[in-house]
């Protein structure tokens, strides 16, 4: 178990890791699609049993980019707060097809755990082609061309065409509800919590993938920079020439989607502002022909991409963010439209009938979750007319009536944030068709929408009852219990909401720890009394005896002064 | 012990104003799994109470979020608030009651608690509360003020006062025009633009005529659906013009004096709803129409064809209305102008006989048509005998000779 600082003894350092380093067992689920679309039902959880690895070596530290396979490091249980995280799911879908093993054995993840397996991993060229495959821009082009056509070691580009980041943000973030407890509990309280710094992990994307697993963000943003530095992409090193790898961007990917959901937005636009919108040749594997051989396509991440895209929608210009996202559909509508004629995604080769269809498969789906985040901003936007034009687009084009029936639902939503109770009604009717043919009695989600549409019209009896009925069919509902509670202020009964929140938080407090709910019972404290202080640390003991870092803006949602 | 208000008084008084709720979506971040950080980002969305299953990449939740700040409000809105009084001491309070007024800048008006209208006894850490709904019908300054009186340790009652205050603002910009048409129906075009700060969805836009005009709303087609298709939504500073038709009543049709003084069209109703149904409601004053000066004598032609063949008369009939206080003496004269392509038929300088006033009288007219085109009937007059004063009538109807 322990051996794991030493693999590299066995795998070496590499400056080019073999391109299937980023698998872990996750990863050899076996379809690739994308599960951010539609997260489905996880199918099976795997629990590892775990326990502490010893700090690395200093001087193995950087060579280790082997992914040892995180859930095999371990960390004592009572260290950790948070069960449900020693569960990883496997990706979603194994019905759809692929001709590699839909099924995960045993052994391959006993393999995987081991680490060794990575090694035998089959290189899946088509995949790594389909995954990474970007149509750089005319001026991208051109240079790319250079570097192919040029006779090996005489291809000098030219600083314009280079991505050169570099880290902003150089403190060491502590963590922040250790911080507040302390302030707040003291000392004595504070240190009942288990605390894992990056120290306490390997200093590689296992240890990061353990550091994210348990939800010690602020410790993993802390280990992206190590790591980031030891690529030669540390503080000081923007606007210098560096070398890509799929690895550092992987690192930074990492790195930009915790800062995003701790909303470190300052630093992370300002990282983020080097890499523009990827459209630099040395973002392609086409710039690097002599470590890529053959290789096409772009280093950059699909998920990096589209999550620097959304950024401006973060801070306040969705706009901004609306434009860029336009800009990568536009793409991905090109790449469709190739593969539709038979072509491979950037329109050179001729594509098998299979890869077509998978290819098809991975770029429509990434098409819509591009449409989902244009969705949100002009949600965001309070655009309503252009959420849903979009959404009823996706909705005639959604293939099964599961999909139809999560649109016609959201649907309804959007109109009851514009006000427009009929619409409301009657997307909710569409939706509860839908749903008939699934199941045949409502479910929760009928329940709540025509709940929502109560409130919208200002009958809050009528919504408690639905969202009441909601609540029989999962009593342990945290989304339904809160919005009981809210119908319950606006019927004037003040302590009985609040007394369903701490119900809530008290029955599943993994869940209902929640940042959204926690400033729903805050507001209704303080509502009812001036002495709030007590209840409010009571909360504050539970985050902590309960939860990582992973609420950004604890002291917020505490209403705490 | 903590703030002033529980160190002077026994109870505290808290006030929350109880816009709509919100619909909030979890921070939105998701990998592919073969990325590095795998699946764990997707399924901390996927965990969080306000994602909605299978569809956590779209900001469409379920999940209310309270209001968290006190928001505008608008004229014609209902101003909810939630009053809650609670027992800060560790003994009961007897005698508690909460009453609410709101002043505005001409009166003050006493808001109806629902219920605990007489004063109760509190007990420890028990609450008195309230939900306070008043519509909104001036603009400008509010101040809410809350009174809470209780039983003090010393047998007398205490009482406090605290004072809320907010401004009232303008949520529509309502424009509009009238058009007096010859048939006496009277057009009116309504701008209602949003001047709120967010959007807004039109619920219902309507005329209610006054007793004189029977109203038809121009707004839908004839299967009843909206000219402005599914949704009515403006955004900001965006505006929605709506047209209709009012017919005056018979009895004022008929009475040209009814007629000229039915200056009030009637009342624009608009229902509006913003952020999860917000509802608002304005009705405009009376609106009035500019009346036509009609002058002495008013003359309409009716039933004048719009397309006639060329060399085959045709008839329509002149209408001639005494709108004045004394009785006419009038002849009609027909000429047919030099180059004039209608030629009259029949008889000119006709003595009309007197009119009296307000009453009208019927003239049917024959005219040639010789050449082909578009044509102005002309030459009509009348001349009053009493003022020796004529009248020409040259644009009022025109003709298509084909």
């Amino acid at each position: 178990m322990d051996n794991k600082p030493t693999l590299s003894q066995y795998f070496g350092g590499s400056e080019i890791p073999p391109a299937s380093q980023f698998f872990d067992e996750i990863g050899t689920s076996p379809s690739e699609m994308i599960q951010s679309i539609y997260l489905g039902e996880s199918e099976a959880g795997i629990s590892a049993p775990r326990a502490f690895t010893s700090p690395p070596d200093p001087q193995e530290i950087f060579t280790n980019v082997i992914p040892t396979v995180s859930s095999a490091t371990a960390v004592p249980a009572t260290s950790l707060p948070d069960p449900s995280t020693f569960f990883d799911t496997i990706g979603p879908e194994p019905q759809i097809g692929s001709s590699k093993s839909n099924l995960i054995s045993a052994a391959v993840i006993t393999e995987a755990m081991d680490g060794l397996s990575v090694k035998n991993q089959p290189v899946d060229k088509e995949g790594d082609r389909r995954r990474d495959a970007w149509i750089p821009n005319e001026e991208a082009k051109k240079t790319l061309l250079k570097a192919q056509s040029s006779p090996k070691g005489s291809f000098f580009p030219e600083r314009e065409v280079l991505t050169m980041p570099g880290l902003v943000l150089e403190e060491e973030l502590a963590d922040a509800l250790q911080e507040i407890a302390v302030k707040y509990l003291g000392v004595s309280s504070a240190g009942s919590r288990g605390v894992v710094r990056a120290e306490h992990v390997s200093r590689d994307e296992a240890g990061l993938r353990e550091l994210l697993r348990t939800g010690y963000l602020r410790a993993a943003v802390n280990l992206t920079a190590t790591l980031l530095s030891a690529a030669g992409q540390g503080a000081g090193r923007m606007h210098r020439p560096t070398k890509h790898s799929q690895r550092s961007l992987q690192l930074w990917l990492t790195r930009f989607a915790v800062m995003c959901r701790i909303k470190l937005y300052e630093p992370l636009l300002k990282e983020a502002e080097p890499f523009g919108d990827f459209t630099k040749p040395d973002m392609f594997y086409e710039f690097y022909p002599e470590a890529y051989e053959n290789r096409t396509g772009s280093l950059v991440p699909f998920s990096l991409r589209l999550l620097v895209a959304e950024l401006p929608g973060h801070v306040g210009k969705p706009e901004e963010a609306m434009d860029r996202l336009y800009a990568m559909l536009d793409v991905i509508e090109q790449m469709i439209s190739n593969l539709k004629s038979g072509k491979t995604e950037v329109g050179t080769d001729n594509i098998s009938a299979e890869d077509q269809k998978e290819s098809l498969r991975l770029w429509n789906g990434r098409r819509i979750r591009v449409l989902h985040s244009i969705t949100n901003c002009a949600i965001a936007l309070k655009d309503y007319r252009l959420a849903t034009k979009i959404l009823t687009t996706l909705k005639n084009e959604a293939t099964n009536v599961q999909q139809q029936r999560a649109l016609h639902s959201a649907l309804c939503r959007v109109a009851l944030l514009a006000g427009h109770g009929r619409a409301a009604v009657a997307h909710c009717s569409n939706a509860k068709d839908a749903r008939n043919h699934i199941c045949p009695t409502p479910d929760v989600r009928e329940y709540v929408d025509l709940g929502l549409i109560d409130i919208a019209h200002g009958k809050y009896q009528d919504a408690y009852n639905n969202f009441a009925r909601a609540a029989d069919q999962e009593p342990t509902n945290i989304m339904v219990a809160n919005n009981l509670a809210v119908c319950l202020l606006y019927m004037g009964r003040l302590k009985e909401a609040i007394s369903v929140l701490q119900k809530a938080i008290h029955s599943d407090p993994e869940r209902g720890l929640n940042e959204s709910l926690l400033i729903n019972l805050c507001t209704l404290y303080e509502l009812e009394s001036s002495k709030t202080n007590e209840k409010k640390l009571n909360l504050l003991r539970m985050l902590c005896k309960h939860k990582s870092d992973t609420i950004p803006n604890v002291l917020e949602c505490l209403k705490l002064a | 012990m903590e703030n002033k208000e529980s160190v002077e008084h026994l109870v505290a008084l808290k006030v929350m104003r109880l816009t709509k709720p919100a619909l909030i979506s979890p921070k939105i971040v998701t990998c592919d799994f073969k990325d590095l950080p795998g699946n764990i980002l997707n399924n901390f969305l996927k965990d969080d109470a306000t994602s909605v299953v299978q569809m956590e990449t779209l900001a469409a939740g379920q999940f209310l979020l309270l209001p968290q700040s006190f928001g505008n409000i608008y004229l014609g809105e209902t101003f909810s608030c939630y009053v809650c009084v609670h027992n800060e001491t560790n003994q009961p309070v007897q005698s508690v009651s909460i009453k609410a007024d709101l002043q505005t800048s001409s009166q003050r008006i006493p808001l109806t608690t629902q219920q605990n209208q007489s004063p109760i006894m509190l007990d420890v850490d028990e609450t008195l509360s309230d939900v306070i709904h008043h519509e909104v019908k001036d603009l400008g300054t509010h101040i809410l003020v809350c009174e809470v009186t209780y039983m003090s340790n010393y047998s007398t009652l205490a009482s406090f006062r605290k004072f809320f205050k907010f401004e009232v603002l303008k949520p529509l910009d309502v424009k509009t025009k009238f058009y007096n048409a010859e048939s006496d129906d009277v057009f009116v075009e309504a701008q209602v633009q949003n001047i709120t700060s967010g959007p807004i969805i039109l619920e219902t836009v309507a005329l209610e005529s006054s007793h004189q005009f029977t109203v038809k709303s121009l707004n839908e087609d004839d299967n009843g659906v909206s000219v402005f298709g599914d949704v009515t939504l403006l955004q900001p500073q965006e505006s929605c013009q709506y047209s209709y038709c009012l017919t005056p009543k018979e009895n004022i049709l008929k009475d040209i004096k009814l007629l000229a003084a039915a200056k009030n069209i009637g009342k624009l109703d608009i229902v509006w709803r913003s952020n999860l149904g917000e509802k608002g409601r304005l009705q405009t004053s009376q609106l009035q129409r500019m009346i036509p000066d009609y002058g002495d004598i008013r003359v309409t032609y009716e039933n004048v064809p719009s397309r006639v063949p060329i060399d085959e008369p045709f008839k329509f009939n002149c209408k001639i209305v005494n709108a004045s206080e004394r009785t006419l003496d009038l002849i009609l004269k027909l000429r047919s102008l030099q180059n004039s392509s209608l030629l009259w038929c029949g008889i000119s300088n006709r003595k009309l006989g007197p009119l009296e006033p307000g009453n009208t009288t019927i003239v049917n007219l024959t005219v040639l048509p010789i050449n082909s085109g578009l044509h102005t009937v002309t030459g009509v007059s009348l001349v009053d005998l009493f003022l020796k004063r004529t009248y020409d009538y040259d644009d009022l109807a025109s003709v298509y000779v084909c």
